[in-house]
Formats: C-alpha cells, structure tokens, sequence
C-alpha cells in the first residue's frame, strides 16, 4: 500500500514539474485519437447507413411476396448472367428484418412496427454492377422483370457517402498513425526529462537498494496516465461531437441515421483508452530503455 | 564478510584501477584504504559494492558471489551495504528526516518501521533536534551525519566510506569518526577510503595501502604511511594532520606522522571517550 501510493504520488509529481511538456505529449495523443476514434465512429455511421448497400450493392429489386423460392432463384441466375453484373444475392425477409432492426436503432416507432410484424418487410436481389457508376441499364432492366415489385437504386447520396468515408478513412488514419508515433515519442520525451529531474534520487535509491521495478514503476505509470488522460479527451470528445452532430442535424433526410449505439461507442471508447495506456507506455518504456541513469 | 581474489579491474580505454588484489575483510573489522589519488580506493569500494564488475578475480560481500550476481539481484545486495560519500549525496529538497526516510520508503519499509526507526538514528548521529532542517541548513558536518544516518538506518552488514571526511575540517571529522567507530561496535563491517593521516593514526585500525592499484601494505594496525613508501603519498598539511592526531589521541605524545611512522601503539583507545568535548 504504501509504496503503490507513494508510485502514484512520484507520477504526479512530474505532471507539475513538466506540466508544458506533459500537456504537449497528452495533446499529441488526445488528436491521435480523436481522428482514429473519430474515423472509427463515422464510419460506423456510414457502414449503419449504407448497410444495404454494403460490398458495392447499388441496385436492390425487392420482390414480390408470392413469389415462390425456385423463381426467385430462376431470376437471381438470370440476372446474373447480365453484362452490367458482376454478382447478385438473395436477401430473405428473415435477414431483411435483422438488417432494419440496425438500420432503425434509434427510431422507436419503426422498430415497434417491427416487433409487431417482422415479416413486413419484403425479400430482395442485391446486385453489384460491374461498374459501380453505371447501374442506370440495370435498373431499368429489373424494373419491367415480372416478379420485381420495386426497384431502388443507391443514389448519389449513398455514392457521395461511401466515396467520402473511404477517402476520408485513408487520410484519417495516416494522420492517426503519424501523431501516433509523434504522441510515443512526447511521451517518452517527458519521461525522459522526468528520469533526469530525479537523477539523483535514483542514484540514491540505487544506492540504498530499491529494487528496479520500484524505480521504474512511477515513471511507467506516468506514462500510462499521460496516455489514459489524451484517450479519455479523445473518447469525451468524439461523444461529445457526435451527440451535436445528430441534435443539430435533425433537418436532414429520414433515411440518415447519425446515431451509433452506446454498446459501439462503449466497446471502441475502451479500445481508445487502452491504445492510449499502450501509447503511453510504450513511450515511456522506450526513456527507460536508453536512459544511462537506470542502467546498472 | 567481503573477500575479494585476484581482482584486477581495467576501465575502458585500458586504464588499470586495480590490479591482482587479494582482501579478506572480517565480520566487524573497520578497515582504512589508504594511498595516493588514482591509487585505486575508490575503484576498490566500487567494487565492494558491486557498482562495478571486476575484470578479472572474484568478489565476495555479505556471502554473495557478487562479480557472479545476476543484476537485478543487485538492489538485494544493496540493502546489505550502507555507503557514504565525500559530497554527501543529500536530496536538496527534502529535510534530514526525509533523506533518511526516503532509504527505508525505497526499499518498502512499512510506515510504522519508518516511524521508528529514523529518529532513532538520528538521535544516534546527535541530530534528533535538527530532523526538520533542509540539507542546506546545516553544516557540511551535519549533512554527512545525515547521510551516515541514512546509510546505517536499514542496519547493514557492511558500512562503506569514501572519503567521508573529505570535505570537512579536522574537528568535525573526528565527530564523523566518532558515529563510524560507534556503528562498528555495533559488529558492522566499516570499510573507509580515506587521505586523513591524523585519523588513521590515531584509530590504530588495520590499514590496506594502495600504490597504483596494488596491495602495498596490510596491517592489522596500522597508521597512514611508512617511511619506506611516504614518496607515493599526497602532499598532506602537516599543520592540520597535527592538529587533528592531537584531538584525536588527546593526551598522546606524538609526532606528526611521518616521524611517527613504525611506532606500533600497543592500545587501542576508543575514540569516543577522547574526542568528546571536541566536538561538542
């Protein structure tokens, strides 16, 4: 007990000795984050939004309710066989309701509508077209197939949507891993100006014979806490951001659902922080493993 | 209690510190290491503390293999040896009661030992009214009563001393070597470099003479320098030497050093009883 306390009270320390240096590296760590947590979180929202239209699906005919299984597999093989095509599935109305059930989280009235008739929702043909620009001949085509109830295509909002997300999550996480690196090497920047500010106490405690880990502890510590406290800003901040983007955003269309369950951002926002307890001590692993002062 | 066997230590850049030197130091013993600067001493108490590895021999403190030890098993051996400087080595920010606190808190010492046991080795260096002072609010003497503290309070085996009275006046070192002499009735092994002839002298302890790097001379009582190797010594103030022998061996007809050289004193005086009005 008393050493664990006297570790953290040693952590701390530093934060006021250092406190520019320590805010620079938890800084460092608090962007990394935010833009991987943030990449993590919107593209949920997009993968939510277009789960349709997942795996390059621009096209879906939904079908008839009476149609019969092998017609239905008679068109699936016939719409295969299209130029315009590279694949089609079969979605049943068993997986088209599992889909809507995530698609409509955070709308109350649709998913009582679903609880009361989880067969509501009709069976479709999701077609990728070989070009992912040019479905218009698909649609058309599927539109006069008999069997065909209702074609819908992605769209340029949907197209817009997925363009953006990939774009943005190249760019998102190199930027992460480059202040990924930069927040690693600030952290062990400050730890390494914390080992010299207590040079002379670890000489003494070399000298009276304080065990290594006991000398290195508080300084792994520190950097742990530098880490937890950037992924607990980048965590706060992403929540934060979100819940404005989807209260601000109302007047836009129905079928946007900017909302991610809390289950989501809870899983994700532990990952951050350990990334960030990672980062930290890794960083701070890195000062102790070069510093001549700790070298017996 | 330390043994060391044919030890030679070269430093990079083929600088011979020690070479060949063979010691055997007993339970209790207090030991001089005497010579010249760059005669080796403070090579060979780095070596007795295993803050380096011999070249070549063995090294053998409190029953370990120390020169075979394993390093992390270093800081357990540590615990074993209390060492003391020339300059102290006091944390400028904490009070003579934290110094000494802060050796038995790095080693997880339960508070309630903590409690216990640094004023009463403060009290046992004279310093029980002045454990609230900063190291720079006492005198060069009281900071190295601070830092024998320090070393003593998790009662080692061996006390080791370089140079301890470096930096410090005649009158005080005899006050230093007073708390030394009383830790080592204690039974603790005292090892001490040292250039003080006046101290040395008047202990009559065994002396180890180094001369670049080798065992010179070994007595079981000896004084600072022989006639025969007084050219391989420093330049000493015969002024202060006779000075410090006279308050040391108060009432002691005696000669500075050099003369007194081979007259082996056949009593061996507690220091303490002689110097206490000295440093009072």
């Amino acid at each position: 007990m008393t050493s664990l306390a006297y570790m953290f009270r040693e952590a701390f320390n530093n934060f006021g000795r250092n406190a520019l240096v320590v805010l620079g590296a938890i800084l460092a760590v608090f962007i990394s984050l935010t833009l991987t947590f943030g990449t993590v979180v919107f593209g949920e929202v997009v993968r939510v939004n277009t789960l349709q239209w997942a795996e390059d699906v621009r096209v879906i005919a939904w079908l008839e309710d009476d149609m019969t299984l092998d017609a239905t597999a008679a068109l699936q093989n016939e719409v295969a066989t299209w130029p315009q095509v590279a694949d089609v599935f079969y979605i049943s109305k068993q997986e088209a309701f599992q889909e809507a059930l995530v698609l409509f989280s955070n709308n109350d009235a649709m998913l009582r509508i679903l609880e009361e008739s989880p067969d509501i929702l009709p069976a479709s043909l999701r077609v990728q077209p070989a070009d992912p620009e040019e479905y218009g001949l698909i649609v058309t085509r599927l539109a006069s197939t008999p069997g065909v109830e209702k074609v819908q295509s992605a769209g340029d909002a949907i197209d817009a949507m997925i363009a953006l997300r990939d774009g943005l999550q190249v760019m998102f996480w190199l930027l992460a891993v480059a202040l990924g690196v930069a927040a690693v090497a600030l952290i062990a920047n400050t730890i390494h100006m914390a080992i010299y500010a207590r040079r002379e106490e670890i000489e003494i405690m070399r000298l009276v014979g304080a065990s290594d880990w006991f000398i290195r502890t508080p300084f792994l510590i520190e950097g742990a806490l530098e880490g937890l406290i950037g992924g607990a800003l980048a965590v706060t901040f992403i929540v934060v951001a979100q819940q404005m983007a989807v209260d601000r955003l109302s007047d836009l269309p129905d079928w946007i659902n900017l909302a991610v369950q809390n289950d989501f951002i809870l899983r994700q926002g532990a990952l951050v922080l350990l990334f960030g307890v990672a980062a930290g001590l890794i960083g701070s692993s890195l000062s102790l493993a070069v510093h001549r002062t700790l070298r017996s | 209690m330390i043994k060391l066997e044919n030890v030679t230590k070269v430093y990079p850049g083929a600088t011979v510190a020690v070479k060949d030197i063979n010691l055997d130091i007993a339970k209790g013993e207090f030991v001089f290491l005497v010579g010249a600067s760059g005669s080796g001493k403070s090579t060979l108490i780095r070596l007795m503390m295993r803050e380096e590895m011999p070249t070549n021999g063995d090294v053998w403190i409190a029953g370990k293999h120390a020169s075979q030890l394993p390093s992390w098993k270093v800081p357990y051996l540590r615990r074993s040896i209390g060492t003391v400087f020339q300059d102290f080595k006091l944390l400028p920010t904490k009070t003579a009661y934290e110094n000494v606190a802060f050796a038995m808190e790095v080693t997880a010492k339960h508070r309630s030992i903590i409690r216990n046991q640094v004023p009463q080795v403060l009290k046992l260096v004279g310093l029980s009214d002045k454990s609230d002072r900063l190291p720079r609010q006492l005198s060069g003497g009281e900071q190295q009563r601070v830092a024998i503290a320090r070393a003593f309070v998790n009662r080692p085996l061996i006390l080791l001393a370089d140079e301890p009275t470096g930096n410090l006046d005649p009158g005080t070192s005899v006050g230093i070597m007073r708390i030394l002499d009383h830790i080592n009735r204690t039974g603790t092994t005292v090892v001490m470099a040292t250039h003080d002839h006046a101290i040395v002298d008047a202990m009559q302890r065994r002396v180890v003479e180094l001369v670049r790097g080798r065992v010179m001379r070994d007595e079981s009582r000896g004084v600072y320098e022989t006639r025969k190797n007084s050219d391989t010594t420093p330049e000493r103030d015969p002024q202060a030497t006779q000075e410090q022998a006279a308050v040391v061996a108060q009432g002691e007809k005696r000669e500075p050093s050099a003369e007194a050289a081979g007259t082996e004193s056949t009593e061996t005086r507690p220091v303490q009883d002689d110097v206490e009005g000295a440093v009072q």
